[in-house]
């Protein structure tokens, strides 16, 4: 599944794009984050994703790779992770742009969702409901973050 | 693989409240478990506990009470299907019944269960609201009735406590020169869109419509803003209405595109359903004796 959002922010470019390398901070703007840590500055980061849905509960543990950067504009990367509890896969690949609007700095998330194994096709259509919130989250996040600072 | 649990067997309704308050979220209700079993031999939840509720005596069975339909949390699908009172008074409910997944679910399922796992792709809940029905909830020491709609917060998540029990559906008798009717659609093993209508006449026109869709959305919902463009038309110029109607609530059913099919198709077919359930309800108020 795929889900783009872009959000308005008002802060200049740089700004926007520095945060996005504030591990800490970011990792806050993504629901249910945890324990996230840096293996290789720039290249290699790990997370626990963790969200509920009714009485379904799930934690993935993440390999987040760094595989493009266009700075100041582009970052993409891929995030891998396994539940083991539920037996499911997740596979997210991230592009993020940043670009100069008329009032502040783009920022546009499109993500790519695959989430397989048994609860890939048991739960697909909730998973698409939570995977387009949890994009819509994240960006307003980043921008409530940023714009809170300024 | 079913991993083991604990199953408690209560004979009273304060009882197994007081079972799901001292087990906590280790434990969950069981009321036929055609879809909690499932989930659970998938390891996609587990609980320690079990408390079976279709043990307890009075919590299954059909009363009509004044033209209002009472049926117990844990009557079966199968047991509603071919109730002659549900038949006879709720034809609707009756079909609906017997055409919820396969007989199979039919003869375990209850009611109340399908209510509670409120997995969004369910019959139910749909057709229940535009009766107007009611939900009785109770657990140990209190009781409180919600509008059925109120029932459902999200996909698989309800507003009932830890300790709360749904224990009976309430369904108010439609006026007289009504009629209801829920049609479905879907591919895959559970329905992708499903509309209710209830439609009142009055003298040749439109006295009421109460319309609902479920499958679409989060959870089953009624759709007040479609309804309304119905009421008060008459009867054989409600074509245009109809296909208003049917595009307000295909928007307002906040589709997604997912396995059952894009969020543009599911929204066209809410319209189409809607027409021909409609049409449905017309031709039974037509076909049934004056009251």
């Amino acid at each position: 599944m795929k889900v783009e959002r872009e959000v308005t922010i008002a802060a200049p470019r740089e700004t926007v794009w520095d945060f996005l390398w504030d591990v800490p901070r970011l990792a806050g703007c993504i629901p249910g984050a945890r324990d996230v840590r840096t293996i290789e500055e720039r290249k290699t980061y790990t997370a626990v994703v963790a969200d509920k849905v009714g009485p379904f509960k799930v934690q993935f543990p993440l390999t987040i790779e760094v595989v493009d950067v266009q700075a100041p504009e582009r970052l993409r990367v891929r995030a891998n992770g396994r539940d083991t509890a539920v037996d499911g896969l997740v596979k997210v690949d991230l592009d993020v742009t940043v670009t100069p609007a008329e009032t502040g700095t783009a920022l546009k998330v499109a993500a790519d969702i695959s989430v397989l194994g048994k609860l890939g096709t048991l739960g697909h259509s909730v998973i698409v409901r939570r995977g387009t919130d949890i994009v819509d989250r994240f960006a307003q996040a980043v921008r409530a973050q940023l714009e809170a600072k300024a | 693989m079913l991993r083991p649990f604990e199953l408690s067997e209560p004979t009273s309704v304060a009882e197994a409240s007081e079972l799901l308050a001292r087990h906590g979220d280790a434990a969950r209700i069981y009321a036929g478990g055609t879809e909690l079993i499932l989930a659970m031999k998938e390891g996609l939840v587990h609980y320690e506990h079990l408390v079976n509720v279709k043990t307890i005596p009075g919590l299954a069975g059909v009363r009509l009470d004044a033209g209002t339909l009472r049926l117990g949390a844990a009557t079966s699908h199968r047991a509603l299907e071919r109730d002659p009172l549900v038949r006879q008074h709720f034809p609707a409910v009756a079909r609906m019944e017997a055409d919820v997944a396969n007989v199979r679910v039919r003869e375990v399922g209850t009611l109340g269960g399908n209510l509670c796992f409120a997995e969004p792709h369910a019959d139910p809940g749909t057709l229940l609201q535009v009766f107007d029905a009611t939900a009785r909830i109770e657990k140990k020491g209190s009781a409180r009735t919600i509008p059925l709609e109120g029932l459902f917060v999200g996909p698989f998540e309800t507003c009932l406590e830890g300790d709360e029990l749904l224990t009976e559906i309430v369904v108010p008798p439609l006026p007289s020169r009504s009629a209801a009717a829920y049609l479905k659609f879907g591919f895959l093993e559970r329905p992708s869109v499903g509309v209710a209508v209830a439609v009142t006449l009055d003298d040749g026109h439109v006295a009421d419509a109460r319309i609902a869709v479920g499958c679409v959305g989060p959870v089953p919902r009624r759709m007040r803003e479609a309804e309304a463009e119905l009421r008060g038309k008459p009867r054989t110029e409600t074509g245009a209405a109809l296909a208003t109607a049917g595009r307000i609530a295909g928007r307002a059913a906040d589709a997604i595109t997912d396995l059952h099919g894009s969020a543009e198709y599911k929204e066209h077919l809410v319209g189409v359903l809607l027409r021909r359930a409609w049409d449905q309800a017309l031709a039974a108020i037509d076909g049934s004796p004056r009251r």
